[in-house]
């Protein structure tokens, strides 16, 4: 009986300090301390936001968030870490689908299409109209805005936004005697490859990523799809130039183009490593590129991806939108959280924590960022490299064209026998009746 | 008798039905009545399509190359883990300190989260940075491209099934040998029985109970690959890794049409429906029971 008694005390003291522990344990992320700060004050108005990517990325979420909380004492935002974009998109289709989506979430661009063509996201045209003023559409860097729009109607605004730029090793085109100032055309990419490859380098490791290859396409003059989006457009010229021209490089062993999971990983591996001169990466990589080109010992710079008949890149990363299913109090919470990690100074500030473009003319043209470009003009690249930008495709099938795109790149690539012009007819007869549905 | 004894058994084996019902038939069920729609998860209407999605799906070439993938996926896991672990029981199966050891060793990795496994195995096999590759070099082999060309992509993540399961099949065979009367040894033994005779004569047919259930219970494990595929490879390269599974979660989560994934998951369901039914058929006829 005694023991009965000592095991239920124990077991009490036990549950005592495991939930105290969890209290205090709960309040060193912010996600938790927005918990308790709601239960406090109940008469908040408590949204949940969903993000994507951990890191640098996530430090600077987390922190315009938290800012955002101590700036009134009306709403407060409690954000949630999901993964990665695909990760993230998964699980607000579930959510959705089960009653319980969050407020506000990253979407990434490209998706844009499919998330407003079957009603998951409230249309923003009324709130952004409302609130002109303050909000200042015109402001944002038109090139940014290609993908806010389905069918003419708002459904996000530009947050952490990026192009694809081209990563240099100034230190290494030095020492092989190459001017550090190129590659500025697909050719020079070649000719500096060959140099490197004599000194038993490559120019580039280069995963097949359909972001990259949109970047080719649009370098070549050419697009993904056909203007009404219902037919592939990719197994035209410009299209199949890029897969010829990475085909060849690869075989000659003047790029390295590993397939797999692994690839993307690889490529920043090598680039890291010295072990190639170049990649191409998400402008969002410059902070942390920076640091590892610091750590390793040599000199970065970025540049343009380089140009076939002309520059050209697709812009990527991902835009705030609210979803449709929210109360009226929780849309009003909504709106003013976009607005306020949309503003000039948020765009800034993330713009210096992470490397993600700058959305705002404003901005731009701040004395702030006038001067960080004059000190770090490895952050100006990519805003000067707007001035060629493109929106991606947002059609619904797109998702699943990018997966047959990547199929038939690679297949043309690692197997000799396929020519790309082949591999991408294929491709787009299986695209073009996902299309044309 | 009062209402309450004539409620009581049901009342005892609710909880269980209900979970089975809620978390087990009430899916089935959906997942098939979803086979005959497109529909994206969120939008209000379903549109009929009937077998539509079927007749996609079998006429779909990615698709047959799907179900390839993973037959060749399970044929390849299952004789190759049962084969090695029965070796391996034939030669644990004594019971020394150091026997201990080694079946201890070989069974870890079971109880270790697929996930991890996933982690380092990608690790280990990366082409430019991993261990074999490292090793492979050593001996002044050309490196191999593991999960990064289709031609072997498929075989290593066999390898990484193999090195998982092994484990825990040579636990199973190493009971089932245990439980073989000695006295049927000692009978060979007296009838001066060559080793090679007594196995094929004496411990194959009195191990064919366990070497089924193996069998039948990796085949069916196989045939539901997904972890590896979705950390190693997802899918790739080229298709050469896509399986059922990971196929069913690319349509409905990441295409989001979720008829035509749940159509997939009805295939799926018909393929290890007959392999339970093969197993129940053999165990009650064909396999050696005492």
């Amino acid at each position: 009986m005694l023991k009965k008694k000592l095991t239920a005390f124990t077991l009490a003291a036990l549950m005592m300090t495991t939930l105290a522990g969890c209290g205090s344990g709960g309040s060193a992320d912010s996600a938790g301390e927005g918990k308790a700060e709601a239960a406090a004050s109940s008469k908040k108005i408590v949204i949940k936001y969903w993000y994507a990517y951990g890191d640098k990325i996530e430090e600077a979420k987390q922190h315009m968030v938290k800012t955002f909380n101590e700036s009134q004492d009306k709403y407060q935002v409690v954000a949630e870490h999901q993964g990665n974009y695909g990760d993230l998109h998964a699980k607000v289709q579930a959510a959705f689908a089960a009653g319980n989506a969050p407020a506000v979430t990253d979407l990434e661009i490209a998706s844009t299409g499919v998330f407003a063509h079957s009603g998951m996201l409230e249309e923003l045209t009324p709130y952004a109209e409302k609130d002109k003023e303050q909000l200042k559409l015109d402001d944002f860097i038109p090139g940014l805005m290609g993908n806010a729009y389905v069918d003419d109607k708002l459904y996000g605004l530009p947050f952490m936004r990026s192009t694809p730029i081209m990563y240099k090793n100034v230190t290494m085109l030095k020492n092989a005697g190459l001017d550090p100032a190129g590659p500025k055309t697909w050719d020079e990419l070649e000719e500096y490859s060959r140099v490197l490859k004599e000194k038993g380098k490559v120019g580039m490791t280069l995963p097949v990523d359909i972001w990259y290859y949109e970047a080719l396409v649009a370098q070549s003059g050419g697009q993904m799809l056909s203007d009404d989006g219902k037919k592939a457009a990719f197994n035209e010229p410009a299209g199949v130039a890029p897969v010829e021209y990475w085909k060849k490089l690869s075989t000659e062993g003047l790029i390295k183009m590993p397939v797999g999971d692994e690839a993307g990983a690889t490529a920043g591996k090598d680039w890291a490593n010295q072990i190639s001169a170049f990649k191409f990466g998400s402008t969002a990589g410059v902070a942390g590129s920076l640091e590892i080109a610091n750590g390793n010992g040599f000199e970065l710079q970025t540049a343009f991806m380089p140009a076939n008949k002309d520059y050209g890149v697709p812009t990527g990363g991902c835009q705030l939108v609210m979803t449709s299913k929210s109360t009226p109090e929780e849309k009003k919470a909504a709106w003013e959280f976009i607005k306020w990690m949309t503003s000039k100074e948020n765009t800034i500030y993330q713009h210096k924590h992470v490397g993600y473009l700058p959305t705002r003319t404003s901005a731009v043209e701040s004395d702030e960022l006038k001067e960080h470009f004059a000190q770090n003009p490895q952050f100006k690249v990519a805003v000067d490299q707007l001035e060629y930008a493109r929106p991606r495709p947002m059609e619904n099938a797109y998702p699943e064209v990018e997966n047959i795109l990547t199929d038939a790149i690679q297949k043309a690539i690692i197997d000799p026998k396929t020519t790309p012009q082949d591999a991408l007819n294929q491709a787009a007869e299986k695209a073009n009746k996902l299309l044309g549905k | 008798m009062t209402v309450w004894h004539k409620l009581r058994p049901y009342s005892m084996v609710a909880p269980a039905i209900i979970v089975f019902s809620v978390f087990f038939i009430y899916p089935i069920f959906y997942m098939i009545y979803l086979s005959m729609f497109d529909w994206n998860f969120v939008s209000p209407t379903k549109d009929f399509v009937g077998i539509q999605n079927f007749v996609d799906l079998l006429t779909e070439p990615e698709f047959r190359q799907v179900l390839t993938n993973t037959t060749m996926y399970t044929i390849l896991t299952v004789t190759l883990s049962t084969g090695l672990s029965l070796l391996l029981a034939l030669w644990l199966n004594r019971g020394s300190f150091f026997y201990g050891i080694v079946q201890g060793a070989i069974f870890s990795p079971h109880i270790i989260s697929l996930v991890s496994i996933s982690l380092l195995w990608s690790w280990l096999m990366d082409p430019e940075y991993g261990l074999l590759n490292w090793v492979i070099g050593l001996f002044g082999f050309e490196k191999l491209q593991w999960l990064s060309h289709p031609d072997t992509s498929l075989i290593s993540l066999v390898i990484v099934a193999v090195w998982k399961g092994v484990g825990y099949n040579t636990l199973v065979f190493i009971a089932g040998l245990q439980s073989i009367p000695a006295d049927i040894y000692e009978a060979a033994s007296l009838d001066r029985s060559r080793p090679w005779t007594t196995f094929i004569k004496l411990t194959m047919p009195m191990l064919s109970p366990t070497i089924f259930f193996l069998v039948i219970i990796n085949m069916i494990g196989s045939f539901q690959v997904f972890e590896t595929i979705a950390i190693m490879t997802q899918g790739g390269p080229v298709n050469s890794t896509n399986t059922l599974v990971y196929y069913i979660y690319e349509y409905g989560f990441r295409f989001f049409k979720i008829g035509y994934a749940s159509a997939a998951g009805v295939i799926l369901l018909f393929i290890v429906g007959i392999l339970t039914i093969i197993y129940f058929k053999l165990l009650s006829n064909r396999v050696h029971y005492r």
